[in-house]
């Protein structure tokens, strides 16, 4: 039965990397599959309708809603222009050393990652991020990729990351928060090693380009009457963080405080009501994607945690896991790559599924299928050349999401090896 | 007017580089004559740069690219070869003379090589005026994107005796290479 389910399992990957299925169809597929092959009844305890369907789409309920209010802060960044301002401000003060300018979207894009993650970072840091670098000369690739990296630092702050792993895995959100502390300097010190070391092989590069006289049709945007928006309003990105990470607050009232900060601070009282309702229901459209995804997911992990499909996977899933802790970080390094190109060890894909297994047959304690799944979330969140993020940095660049990956999996291979290395550590 | 009308082409370039969209024309237009101003009295040294010949430049909309790491000037040959032959269609040739596309492309590489220099760079900023910060009397210049695409324009036509900016030129092959984007 357990070689069934791996096969079924197979057969979803290879639809989701032809392109047959989107991710979240072939993910619900794959769970009444593997539900029905491990034996679930119809109806009633542990059954394909009730417990895989009916219990498993709204298990990640929680992730859904800081998902929600994340792409709502992001849409108020982008509406009041506090995403803006921030780049503008990098590129004043530093746009002629393309480095420094480099190490600044950066670092933007790395707060926004805090509060949005994923494609709508990208795109709220890079609309601007991105063609700016490239005007104060810095190559394309090297554009994409700082985007990319910089939301990546961010992605162990992102709090709807941590109520992801915290639902998914059945931890504590201290636990999730503790071992991202962790992982967070690896993420940090490899883009701005990124940044230091691409500048220096590829320095700058300055085009007689055609397409700079073309008329670009102006953005109909607000901030166009609104100026630039004032200081203290600049640390809306911030305030989520401080709250969840330095007063413990709890996930979804941070993010809340988030949207309130960025709304008082740039906004007049009586345009208040409308705006916190335009931008609200755009949060809703960036939100969509994910959040079925995350439907999916959890139909998904509640489907490979039936008794049956435990049953069944148990012996053979322990007979390939390596228990040694330094065998455990050779051979999980090595199949880094398997994460990427929606692999089987995505963790917003099947991987989640594999992360359930591992947990629900009980080879590895949750804490360490943790530490796995987030080393690897931090390498398909750079380098996938199928995920949102990356497509999009790169064809907003102008160069193809393959030249971003190559450039970027180094520098994310290693902090995934520092991950699994802190993990091994920790709890093995 | 022809000055008018490659101000126009300045300012509108300037205009579309990130970090300016809602600034006021009128800043811009003096950012553009500043700019403009400081890259035709530029005196770039003469450095040894190699130069390489391609020929997929319409493809990608490039005239001519500078790169530093090792330093190189890639010149787009089938654009700088369309460019001589529209010179010659819209009667141009008083304003661009033969060969002069080339000798322009190099020039305006060699004015952003020249602009990567520190005290270029916060010459060219001083020149431009933007305030970036103000502390008391003291102020620190801001960088003007877009700004030294101006001035290598106008090192270009400057060093190479060109009658008008080499941004007609490159308005005259954006509309025959993206035909489709004119409105
Ligand atoms: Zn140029």
């Amino acid at each position: 039965m357990g070689v069934v389910i791996l096969l079924v399992m197979a057969a979803g990957v290879a639809a989701m990397l032809s392109r047959k299925l989107p991710t979240a169809f072939a993910l619900v597929l794959l769970a009444v599959v593997i539900a029905f092959v491990a034996g679930a009844p119809l109806t009633g305890k542990d059954s394909v309708l009730d417990t895989v369907l009916q219990e498993g789409a709204p298990a990640l309920a929680a992730t859904m809603i800081a998902i929600l209010l994340g792409s709502w802060l992001g849409k108020l960044l982008e509406e009041t222009g506090i995403a803006g301002t921030l780049v503008r401000k990098i590129v004043e003060f530093g746009g002629d050393r393309p480095v420094f300018v480099a190490l600044g979207v950066l670092a933007v894009s790395a707060l926004v990652g805090t509060v949005t993650g994923s494609a709508p970072a990208a795109m709220l840091a890079g609309l601007i991020g991105i063609p700016a670098m490239i005007a104060v000369g810095i190559p394309k690739v090297t554009a994409a990729g700082t985007i990319l990296m910089g939301i990546a630092v961010g992605i162990p702050f992102e709090l709807p990351v941590w109520q992801f792993f915290s639902t998914a895995l059945e931890l504590p959100v201290d636990t999730v928060r503790g071992f991202m502390v962790k992982l967070f300097p690896f993420a940090l010190v490899a883009a701005v090693a990124y940044v230091l070391v691409e500048s220096r092989r590829r320095g700058v590069e300055h085009t007689w380009s055609l397409k700079s006289v073309q008329d670009k049709p102006a953005a109909p945007s607000r901030r166009k009457l609104l100026g630039d928006a004032p200081w203290y309003a600049l640390l809306t990105p911030a305030v989520p963080l401080i709250l969840a990470l330095g007063f413990e607050l709890a996930i979804i009232p941070s993010l809340l405080a988030g949207v309130l900060y960025a709304l008082v601070t740039t906004t007049r009282p009586r345009d208040m009501n409308r705006r916190l309702l335009r931008t609200l229901y755009g949060g809703f459209e960036v939100a969509a994607p994910p959040i079925t995804l995350f439907v999916a997911i959890g139909i998904l992990l509640a489907a490979v945690k039936l008794p049956g499909a435990v049953d069944a996977l148990e012996p053979l899933v322990k007979a390939v896991s390596p228990q040694n802790p330094i065998l455990f970080v050779l051979v999980f390094t090595v199949l880094v790559p398997l994460c990427l190109y929606r692999g089987p060890l995505n963790a917003f894909g099947l991987g989640a599924g594999i992360a359930g297994v591992l947990i629900a047959t009980g080879i590895y304690p949750a804490a360490a299928v943790l530490g796995m799944a987030t080393s690897y979330n931090q390498v398909f969140g750079v380098a996938d050349p199928t995920s949102t993020q990356t497509v999009w940095s790169a064809q907003y660049a102008g160069v193809s999401p393959q030249q971003v990956m190559v450039r970027t999996l180094p520098y994310v291979w290693v902090v995934a090896l520092g991950g699994l290395c802190v993990t091994a550590a920790s709890y093995l | 007017m022809s000055a008018d009308h490659d101000l126009d082409l300045a300012v509108r370039l300037l205009a579309g580089t990130p970090t300016h969209e809602g600034r006021d024309p009128l800043t811009l237009r003096q950012w553009a004559i500043a700019a403009e101003e400081f890259g035709s009295r530029m005196t770039p040294e003469e450095t040894p740069v190699r130069v390489v010949e391609r020929d997929d430049g319409l493809a990608a909309g490039l005239l001519a690219r500078y790169r530093s790491r090792p330093p190189v000037v890639e010149l787009y040959v089938d654009t700088v070869a369309r460019a001589e032959q529209l010179v010659v269609e819209r009667g141009w040739r008083h304003w661009y003379p033969e060969g002069s596309v080339r000798a322009a492309a190099l020039a305006h590489e060699q004015a952003h090589a020249w602009l990567h220099h520190a005290h270029v760079r916060a010459e060219f900023k001083r020149a431009l005026g933007h305030t970036a910060l103000r502390l008391g009397r003291r102020r620190v210049y801001a960088h003007v994107a877009g700004a030294d695409e101006l001035a290598a324009h106008a090192y270009a036509r400057a060093a190479c005796g060109l009658g008008r900016s080499p941004l007609l030129l490159t308005e005259a092959l954006a509309a025959v290479a993206y035909p489709e984007s004119e409105k």
